[in-house]
Parts: structure tokens; sequence; C-alpha cells
């Protein structure tokens, strides 16, 4: 499968592209250079003609674009990207897109000062944190696109990353998974069936199997056949 | 009441103005220059302090959301900036709004987010939105996205008002009615209702004028803010 990964340089985009290489092709692109064994494209995600140029000829899309503080170009990249994104896909008949963002894209403070086994599929509450809304806009129009269009979108949540082998204790995180583990998924969502998902515009909260209950990620198990290996017991077990 | 209109160089600001002008101190806004009696304040809704010195003192935000004549066409990338324009420009205003105090503000979407629901349906405010990917359409949705987040938090009561597609009573004589047409009378009535109204957190409410093809009943905004359409619509005037 030929894969266009946007957002190259990413923390993420790095253990995706070795989880991805040998079994995909990969077109690796970024608004900064990326040090990469694959073909390279620079793309600025806020321009359409960059984002359609780069998925000329990609079987999916893997989008790992983020930026969160600055406004004009955090609405650039995460509300703006995922359209022209959506819109490339759209033009060049890509039938797969997995996007990605943090948890609160969805599942945000109204939902997490309140609930447990918070699952992927409530409706969105981003709040206005600039990070969260426009991630969260961004995932909205993912989501209209999927309900016009012949396009599938697998919306990939996370939060807080860790190295698998990390002994360090605390940092306690409902919403932890390995790098590794991470791009484990996105691998699995690049190969399901597309057939076999409930609807175009599927939401998965990627993270560890942790005790804690705060959020479920049975879905991953179901429907992507995701069973996380890395537990992150340092960071919530006590010593 | 200080109110604050953006959109100035639309039909809908000027037609408000003037419907308002009586009643409250009324100013108007653009991100390109525009034309008028009113006071105007030329503002491009960044994220600065043309924008914080733009919402100080104003008690009432109207936020028309009508990208100026040419602001669209003159780009290659109209798309995007329409999505901008709803996305990003009504995040900076309403965050600088809320910022300020002001609190309340009425937000001008379109029944067009039901684009893609059957004719014979009977929608009304209950109904989830389907809108279209047509940049237009998206882009309202987008808007109403992004208001109802500072909603959700209690940051700035926001009235919404999808409204249908604006016109001129009797201008539709000569073709098929339009049936979500809306007299620009009636928008500056429903607008002048909303703003008498109590304000709720958040209230949706749907606004078109009254004939017998229209699509969407207006019996929500009659209970609720007392909208009383006077147009009789595609094909007369009322």
């Amino acid at each position: 499968m030929n894969v266009l990964i946007l957002g190259g340089a990413a923390r993420l985009a790095p253990y995706v592209v070795r989880a991805l290489e040998g079994g995909h092709t990969l077109r690796v692109t970024d608004i900064v250079p990326v040090d990469t064994p694959h073909e390279y494209q620079p793309v600025d995600i806020g321009s359409p003609e960059d984002v359609h140029r780069a998925a000329a000829g990609m079987d999916a899309i893997v989008n790992c674009s983020v930026l969160r503080e600055d406004r004009q170009i955090a609405f650039d990249v995460s509300t703006r990207g995922c359209y022209n994104m959506m819109r490339a896909a759209i033009a060049h008949g890509i039938p797969r897109v997995i996007n990605t963002g943090p948890h609160f894209t969805i599942e945000g403070k109204t939902y997490t000062i309140f609930d447990y086994d918070i699952n992927p599929d409530v409706p969105p509450h981003p709040s206005t944190y600039l990070y969260a809304l426009s991630k969260g806009l961004g995932q909205e129009i993912c989501k209209v696109f999927t309900e016009n269009h012949d396009v599938h979108v697998l919306t990939y949540l996370f939060y807080e990353f860790r190295d698998h082998d990390d002994p360090t204790p605390g940092g306690d995180h409902p919403f932890a998974i390995s790098w590794r583990d991470a791009a484990q998924a996105i691998r699995l969502g690049l190969e399901v069936d597309l057939a076999t998902l409930p609807s175009r515009c599927e939401v998965f909260n990627i993270h560890a199997d942790l005790p804690h209950q705060r959020f479920s990620s049975e879905k991953n198990r179901r429907l992507l056949g995701f069973t996380p290996q890395d537990r992150l017991e340092a960071m919530w077990k006590r010593r | 009441m200080n109110v604050l209109i953006t959109s100035a160089a639309s039909p809908l600001a000027h037609h408000l103005a003037r419907g308002l002008y009586a009643a409250h101190d009324v100013r108007l806004t653009d991100i390109r220059d525009a034309r008028g009696p009113w006071p105007f304040v030329r503002c491009d809704l960044g994220h600065d302090e043309a924008t914080d010195r733009l919402v100080a003192g104003v008690d009432v935000l109207i936020h028309l959301a009508l990208p100026p004549p040419g602001f669209v066409d003159e780009s290659e990338t109209a798309a995007n900036e329409l999505v901008d324009y709803h996305t990003r420009r009504t995040y900076n205003l309403l965050r600088a709004a809320s910022a300020a105090g002001v609190s309340r503000c009425i937000y001008a979407s379109s029944l067009s987010i039901f684009a893609n629901c059957e004719e014979d349906w009977a929608i009304n405010e209950r109904w989830r939105p389907r809108p279209s990917t047509e940049p237009h359409i998206l882009s309202h949705h987008l808007g109403e996205f992004t208001c109802r987040e500072f909603a959700r938090e209690g940051r700035i009561a926001i009235t919404c008002l999808r409204l249908g597609n604006l016109g001129n009573p009797g201008e539709q004589d000569a073709q098929p009615p339009d049936p979500t047409w809306l007299a620009l009378a009636d928008a500056v009535h429903a607008f002048q209702c909303a703003l008498a109204a109590p304000a709720e957190p958040w209230a949706i409410y749907h606004i078109q004028s009254a004939f017998p093809e229209a699509r969407f009943g207006a019996g929500k905004a009659r209970d609720g803010i007392g909208f009383a359409p006077r147009s009789g619509g595609a094909g007369g005037a009322g």
C-alpha cells in the first residue's frame, strides 16, 4: 500500500515509519525537512496545493501533524489541514485516512472531570482550549466528509506517550501508551478490512491496558484486533 | 445597549443596523472596508489587540459571519478562506468578547446545514444537522461547532439563528419558489426579537419567512423569542 504520512517530523511519526516500512511504500512529508530513507516531500498541510500534490498515487493517508500553541498555525494545521487532507483524499479516490489527535479533541473536560469508562463514541466536547478545539474542528470536518463521500476515517485519540521500557515511576495518566504500541495500532488501522467497520467514521481511544478504567479501549480489540503489549507498570504500580 | 455587528459590508448588516439604530448604540465591523452611515471599525478578527479593542464596552455581539463580497472569490484557496473565517476568526472574536465580559452573542448560521435531509422531513431545532462538504455549508456548521464550545463553558451566552436564504420580498415572483426563503425584513425582525428576549446559555432558532411552501417551521422561534414573520414569501410580499 502507498501511504502518505503528513506531519512526518512529529514525535510519533518515526515510530509509525518503523512500524510500516517493509510492508508499505511510504511518502513522508512535513513543512520542515525529515531525515528519512523513504521518499520525502516538503508539504505545508495548510496549503491545499501541497496536500493535493502529495496525495497523488496514494492508497492511504496517516496524519500525524500537530501544532498546539500558536493561534494562527494551530487552525492552519489542525483545522484547515484536515480540510485539505480530506479534499485531497476525495480528489484522488483515497479510501482510507487515519487521523490523530489528543483525547480531549472529543473527550474534553466536561467528560473527564465527571466520568469513567469514557468511550470514544461520545459526542465531541473539545472545549475552547485552542489545541483541543482546532483539532476537534478537524475531526468534525473528517466526519462530515465521511457522511458525504466514500472515504473512511479512523481517528486515533492519544494523550501520554512513553518509551516502552521507561522505568521512571509516577507521571501516572490514564490515557498513556508506548510509542511502539501506538505505531502498531496505526499499522493495524491500515490493514483492517474497511467493510468490517460499523461506519465510515470510527474513533478509537489508543492507550495501554491500564487499570484506571477512566477510558475504555475495548473497541480497539473488537474492531482493530489491537492488543497493546506494554502495560507501563512503572507509571502506575506502587513500589 | 452597545451592539457590535460583524460583516458590515453585507446587506443584512446594513438593514440590521437601520433596524436597531433607534434603540441601541450600534457599531459595525468587517475584515474589509465598508461604507455606511454608522460607526465602523475595520478589524481582521485576528489574535491581537485590535480584536480586543473592537469588543471593549460591547454588551451584545451580533456575528453575522458573512465574508465580505469578493473575499472568497479573489482567492485561489477560496474554500480554505471560508473555513478559516468561520473557525479561526470566529474563535478569536469570541475569545476576545468573552474575555472582555461581553455577555451575549447572536450568531447567524444557516438552514443550509440540513442540506442532506429529505425535503419532506419536518425538521426542527432538535434535529442533528447533516451538512454537505460544500464550503459555504460546511463552514456554517463549523462556525456553530465553535460557538457551541464557548456556550458550553459558560463563557458567553450564544443565540444561534439559522437563517434561510436571504432575499427581498417579491424578488422571486418570476422564479420557482425557494422553500427556505427569508425576507430581509423578517431576518432583521428575528435579530430584534433575539436581542429583546432573555439570554439563554445556548439556544438555536430556525428563521425563515412564512409561506405555504416554507420548508422549515419557525414555531420554536415564535414561542421562544416572539418571532412573527410578516413577509408573504415567494410570489408576493406580505
